[in-house]
């Protein structure tokens, strides 16, 4: 599913990621952690084409993502949930309509869109501020939101950036057994942490990521 | 992928409330105003010459004067007259001019021949009033009208026209510059928006779909406000002009049809243009 060779990224002049070689196959589940500034971000922005990598080879479900024109980006982006950091919500629509309107670019009918997404909110227990919008949700609601977007068109990759960061322990774990449900459906799930609790939680292959460089590949602990 | 387009462009006209009459307005105003000048060329024209061209005066030479005579007086004149162009009328060209004006005189050529005819000279000259000298010539019989008022008015209304249209496209570059940088203030207001969705997928249409439904909009309401003031503007401009004995009529359906074309399609090429320009840079 991810093949990155040799991957570097400089931001003015300062190396953030140097010469990683990477291979994730289809339906695994991986954890990407390591210490703030290590790259994790930068790694995961490089996989959904949201930067170019100085130089390497970034390859996604077969599509060289790192030399693709931006007319290729949108269906590359759409086999892809991306559960942000920083949440990046639409602040002038609704919770219903923040999870909906990446269902419009699927070509989903409105009315399925809106049952589709009433499913995943609540499961995230989220549907009854589904005509809330974002700024009144707290940062935890706000993330659940930002989840429930990636996960509403069951995309073949996950990518999360800190999903946890937000949330209390117990939706936490909703979110993993979320993810979990749907690594087993066949996605592809990288997850991008800081939480041990989280690691230690699933026995999942853990990379972890150390000065711009693979620092260890395996099972956590180390 | 439309009815997201039309949602999302109603609801950036309803958040930007009169950015649109300002630029229907300013796309109709120099539209009309060319269609106006249009109109009002096309009355006069059969009646004033538009264009900075010569006037013509034309003389009849004395008929004892043989055709070297005649060349040799040409000659003369042109060598005195740099800017006059002087060329002989042909005696059966001049035979036919003098049936149409003269009915009655058709017999009489046709009995005697246009040789009866005394030759005739056209002068070609920006100042009709210099060939009046001539009437002192011996070898001139007469000499035609030198005024050249049809010319001074013809190049007073063809420089108008000039000056309006000059006018008429100054205000619709100022209104396409208006709608392409209302779309990139409007790109970089919604510039977060735009990103987030790009980053989940969406396509370009996507993203300029509103973007071409808030220009479109004010764009059709000019189309329809600039064939209306047309319309009215010619109709009583018509009105007024009817005393002087001017052929007038209401506007072509071709200069309406292509007044919307512009009302239409010039705003929306400068908003995907700044669209483009947009997604390059966002690229």
């Amino acid at each position: 599913m991810i093949r990155i060779r040799g991957v570097t990224k400089d931001y003015d002049r300062r190396q953030i990621l140097r010469g990683l070689d990477l291979s994730v196959d289809a339906g695994e589940m991986v954890f990407l952690t390591g210490p703030s500034g290590a790259g994790k971000t930068t790694l995961l922005r490089l996989l959904y084409a949201a930067e170019k990598p100085t130089s390497g080879e970034i390859w996604l479900a077969g599509d060289r993502v790192d030399t693709m024109h931006r007319s290729g980006l949108p269906k590359l982006r759409r086999k892809i949930g991306v559960i942000f950091q920083d949440f990046k919500l639409l602040r002038r629509k609704t919770v219903l309509e923040n999870v909906t309107f990446v269902l419009r670019f699927h070509g989903i009918a409105p009315r399925e869109a809106n049952r589709r997404a009433y499913k995943v909110l609540k499961r995230l227990g989220l549907h009854h501020r589904q005509g809330a919008l974002p700024e009144s949700l707290s940062g935890g609601e706000q993330q659940r939101v930002a989840i429930a977007r990636a996960l509403v068109y069951q995309p073949r990759l996950i990518l999360a950036d800190e999903p946890t960061g937000n949330l209390d322990a117990d939706l936490a774990s909703e979110l993993l057994s979320l993810l979990c449900d749907i690594n087993y459906q066949g996605a592809t799930v990288v997850v991008a942490t800081h939480d041990h609790a989280l690691l230690e939680s699933l026995p999942a292959r853990t990379l972890v990521l150390r000065r711009g460089v693979i620092d260890y590949d395996g099972r956590w602990p180390p | 992928m439309m009815r997201h387009a039309l949602a999302e462009g109603w609801l950036l006209l309803r958040s930007r409330g009169l950015i649109s009459p300002i630029l229907a307005l300013s796309l109709a105003i120099p539209i009309s105003l060319a269609g106006v000048t249009i109109s009002i060329r096309q009355w006069l024209e059969p009646v004033i010459d538009l264009g900075d061209r010569e006037g013509v005066v034309a003389i009849l030479l004395h008929p004892r004067l043989d055709e070297a005579d005649r060349q040799s007086w040409i000659d003369e004149q042109t060598r005195k007259h740099s800017e006059w162009r002087l060329v002989e009328v042909e005696p059966e060209e001049l035979a036919v001019r003098m049936s149409t004006w003269f009915p009655y005189l058709e017999e009489l050529l046709e009995r005697e021949g246009p040789e009866m005819l005394p030759p005739m000279v056209e002068i070609r000259t920006r100042t009709p009033e210099s060939v009046l000298d001539l009437r002192n010539d011996n070898s001139v019989l007469a000499v035609g009208p030198t005024s050249s008022i049809n010319q001074v008015v013809g190049r007073v209304a063809g420089r108008f026209a000039t000056v309006l249209f000059t006018v008429a496209g100054l205000l619709m570059a100022g209104a396409i510059l208006f709608a392409g940088v209302w779309v990139h203030l409007e790109l970089h207001r919604n510039a977060e928006e735009i990103a987030i969705m790009r980053l989940m997928g969406a396509t370009e249409s996507t993203v300029r779909g509103p973007f071409l439904v808030a220009v479109a909009a004010p764009a059709l309401l000019a189309a329809a406000a600039s064939i209306v003031i047309t319309v009215v503007a010619v109709g009583w401009i018509s009105r007024l002009a009817a005393p002087l004995g001017l052929a007038t009529s209401g506007p072509m359906l071709l200069l309406l049809a292509a007044q919307v074309c512009c009302a239409i399609v010039l705003p929306l090429a400068a908003a995907v243009i700044t669209l483009e320009r947009h997604a390059a840079t966002e690229e």
